[in-house]
């Protein structure tokens, strides 16, 4: 278990690394620069090798980028060029936003997308219906399954871009909720504030993975239903209730905490469709920022703050599939 | 409260010309003097008054005696010489105020009054000062004996030490959520009846960056105005929210910009491309002009609400238009033959043109991307030229790509929204004279590449130390009818500007010129309780 664990914290690593490096050398290399951009049109060509040679820009790509990892493992990733300011003051605060909005979501998704997969998973392994009032609530159970379904079908084709724009639109046209921000400008600051701040862009980012989640525990709910331990337990007497939430949810959880990992550090690294137009300060705004405006360190930097959320989600999601199917980690 | 699209990159305007930076500044700098959005006309501010010489190079300004800056500290004529050592110490500012490459002297003669001599007479006179915020001595002048005045007043900078002779002083700055201002206690202005002034005991600028998601908090009460424009596409809901009385929509009619089309002018920036023979021709420009139909064009781009224009000042510059301008016909059949004169001409029956050596006449035309009316327009552009045999390939890249293009000279043609700093021409000389640099179709020219741009040259050199105001308006239109028959820029329509604000908000003074519209004049502006 432990060599595993050194296994992946060897990748975790060699992935920050991949991503800084790649997107260092992608942003220097695409067209443009921050001195052409800051400049704007009608900027004198002096001004501009002027700035470029100010903030280091007419470099070549291998010594700038020889400078950035040396200073990089000192933990040192350069100043902002539009900020000019290191970038390592600029990420915290962005980061933990994000983080706010980020893990809410997921436990938000978790509590409600798990529950509505085992409710429908058990559906459609039969494990509803029957004669009688049994065989009514079965109808019952059929029609609600039917319904989660088709909603989830709806919210996965939804991307949070949309959902984050209905939402947003809701909000001002109900004016039950603020239209963007994380505080209220006037007496603002306060837990209450902030969560219905949040309620947007949890819900922009939360609703289509509920339908995720649905969607993989039905599927692995329904395959569960017809493992032999499972009719073992249920020809022992077991209560049906007892062998769905216990036995059989917990063996029908490996697909789920499979793609936890990869949900952790999208969710993580940002969302920038959802934190832009509710004007959320995190790191995907952040980073949409500092790509506009070609602050390739910025960029960088955002860039291995979202990786180490990837790494880390990656990391827990392992960590979970270990404890819920051991053999993982003896592989 | 209002809301800005991007999270400030300094306080110090002297450094980034962009917009936030200027509504920024509007709240918490001040000039000497002020160019009034609404009129046109220059107004004293800091500045109480002045004298010129007769031969007009020389401004004796008296400053107002109760001026001071936020921090208390007085206002003096050492602080304007200061501040204009510190904007020629940033080399983007400086070009700005410099009069055939020349800088301003100014000199204090007392401690209210500050004598400033231009290098040669100068017809806008001290409305180039109006691009000079007067910063703080006392704070500064370390700093810019360092050599780091562009360094100074940058985000990580208290708030206790942005100390300015604005309205406003930044109280708070959480960034990526807001800025909050609160009064200047030592400001200096006071209304008709006496009253202190700034109104406002507060503003808070909140960052939002999606333009959709501005709209709806304004329309849901939750800021008080727009910063920008209101785009055509979201008209429609504000001209809603304004019938039911919960928001004022306001139309200042065509604005001052037009969006431009032009093609890379620089001999031999094509090097062997064999389209350079027809694509820096005239006609070629000419031929555009008469083949974009400028009622589809307003209609598609701006739904309507926008006037053909055929140069670069539009109808809303009332001082500097000249309707006489050469106009050009929507007439497709003209211009296919005018481009058979440049040896354009469909040789296979394919509907596509050709030129001599039979390959098709086809150019990549670059714009902005995510900027609807420009991606809009370009496609508008397209269908039109296409109609007439001409073929566009679309490029749309990001801001900086784009200007580096520009810069590099290595393009076909270019559209995109250039503005203007200010409607004199003279202060527009940057476009005008075959040296600017904002002379984008073929910038910093040693010698004039064309007779007709050393006619304009001249012209306008002319114009720029000429003090007869009757004289100026003569010789520019006739820059604006050369410009016009060699259109080495093509406009076709310039929009109406609409801008909204809460109801509660009064004595707003919305005006056409780009930046804060409503906002220009922050220290009257007030809600109602």
């Amino acid at each position: 278990m432990l060599a595993y664990f050194a296994r992946r914290l060897v990748f975790a690593v060699f992935l920050v690394f991949a991503v800084s490096s790649a997107s260092l050398l992608l942003a220097r290399l695409a067209p443009g620069d921050y001195a052409s951009e800051s400049l704007g049109l009608g900027a004198r060509r002096e001004t501009i090798d002027e700035a470029r040679e100010r903030l280091g820009l007419n470099r070549s790509i291998a010594s700038q980028y020889r400078d950035w990892l040396v200073r990089a493992a000192h933990f040192d990733f350069g100043r902002s060029l539009q900020y000019d300011r290191p970038v390592s003051d600029l990420i915290p605060e962005s980061a933990k936003n994000t983080a706010i909005l980020a893990l809410t979501a997921l436990v938000v998704a978790t509590l409600i997308g798990l529950p509505l997969g085992v409710i429908t998973g058990k559906q459609q392994a039969g494990w509803a219906g029957g004669a009688g009032k049994a065989g009514r609530a079965g109808r019952a159970g059929g029609i609600i399954a039917g319904a989660i379904r088709s909603v989830s079908l709806v919210l996965l084709s939804l991307p949070p871009l949309l959902t984050s724009l209905f939402l947003v639109f809701a909000a001002a046209k109900t004016g039950l909720l603020p239209v963007g921000g994380m505080t209220s400008s006037v007496n603002g600051g306060t837990v209450g504030d902030l969560l219905s701040h949040m309620v947007v862009p949890v819900a922009a980012l939360a609703l289509p993975l509920v339908a995720m989640f649905e969607r993989l525990q039905s599927q692995a709910m329904s395959e569960t239903a017809g493992q032999p331990f499972v009719i073992a337990t249920l020809a022992r007497g077991v209560p049906l209730s007892r062998v769905i939430w216990r036995d059989a949810l917990k063996n029908a959880l490996r697909p789920v905490a499979s793609v936890y990992g990869l949900v952790i550090g999208t969710l993580l690294s940002g969302s920038f469709a959802v934190e832009t137009i509710t004007a959320w300060p995190g790191l995907g705004q952040l980073m949409l920022t500092a790509l506009r405006a070609r602050d390739i360190y910025l960029v960088t930097g955002c860039a291995a703050a979202g990786s180490i959320f990837l790494a880390a989600g990656t990391l827990v999601s392992d960590a979970a599939l270990a404890i819920v199917d051991p053999r993982t980690a003896e592989r | 409260m209002l809301a800005i699209r991007a999270e400030p990159r300094t306080f110090n305007s002297l450094t980034v010309p962009d917009t936030t930076t200027e509504i920024l500044a509007s709240l918490t700098q001040a000039k000497l003097v002020r160019i009034n959005r609404v009129t046109d006309e220059l107004e004293p501010w800091l500045a109480e008054s002045w004298t010129r010489s007769d031969d007009g190079l020389r401004y004796v300004v008296k400053l107002r005696p109760n001026a001071s800056f936020s921090d208390g500290h007085p206002l003096t004529a050492s602080d304007v010489v200061f501040s204009l050592a510190a904007a020629y110490a940033v080399r983007s500012v400086a070009i700005t105020l410099e009069v055939d490459g020349k800088r301003l002297r100014a000199e204090a003669t007392d401690p209210q009054t500050v004598t400033i001599t231009f290098p040669a007479t100068f017809a806008p006179g001290l409305r180039m000062l109006e691009r000079l915020p007067v910063l703080p001595r006392h704070k500064l002048e370390a700093t810019l004996s360092s050599g780091a005045i562009d360094k100074a007043l940058n985000l990580a900078t208290p708030p206790s030490e942005l100390v300015g002779p604005g309205p406003f002083v930044l109280k708070e700055y959480l960034p990526g959520q807001r800025l909050v201002y609160g009064r200047n206690p030592h400001y200096w202005r006071r209304d008709a009846a006496g009253g202190q002034l700034p109104y406002l005991d507060r503003v808070i600028v909140e960052i939002v960056p999606d333009t959709n998601t501005q709209l709806l908090r304004l329309e849901s009460g939750q800021t008080d105005m727009t910063t920008g424009e209101v785009p055509a596409e979201s008209y429609a809901s504000i001209k809603r929210a304004a019938d039911a009385n919960t928001l004022k929509l306001y139309d200042l009619g065509p604005g001052l910009n037009a969006n431009a089309l032009w093609f890379n002018l620089k001999p031999g920036s094509m090097g062997a491309d064999p389209r350079a023979a027809w694509l820096q021709r005239d006609q070629l420009r000419q031929a555009i002009s008469m083949a974009v139909d400028r009622k589809l064009f307003a209609d598609t781009v701006y739904l309507g609400a926008g006037v053909p224009v055929f140069g670069p000042i539009t109808p809303a510059n009332k001082r500097w238009y000249w309707s006489g301008t050469p106009q050009t016909p929507h007439d497709p059949a003209a211009a296919k033959a005018l481009l058979a004169t440049i040896g354009l001409a469909d040789r296979n029956g394919d509907g596509v043109l050709e030129d001599a050596g039979g390959k098709p006449a086809q150019f990549t035309l670059l714009t902005q991307k995510g900027r609807s009316p420009l991606e809009r327009g370009v496609a508008v552009i397209r269908d039109e030229l296409k109609k007439i045999g001409l073929v566009v390939d679309i490029a749309a890249l990001d801001g900086g790509a784009m200007i580096q293009r520009i810069v590099a000279s290595k393009y076909d043609a270019v559209y995109f929204n250039p503005t203007w700093s200010d409607t004199d021409p003279a202060a527009s000389a940057d476009f005008w004279l075959s040296s600017g640099s904002f002379h984008y179709w073929n910038a910093e020219q040693k010698t004039p590449a064309t007779r007709w741009e050393r006619q304009i040259d001249d012209l306008i050199v002319k114009q720029m130390h000429s003090i007869d105001e009757q004289e100026r308006k003569r010789l520019f239109d006739s820059v604006q009818t050369i410009f016009a028959e060699h259109l080495p820029v093509v406009y076709f329509v310039a929009p109406h500007i609409f801008v909204a604000a809460s109801t509660r908000v009064v004595n707003a003074t919305p005006a056409l010129w780009a930046g804060p519209q409503l906002l220009w004049s922050p220290d009257t502006v007030a809600v109602a309780r």
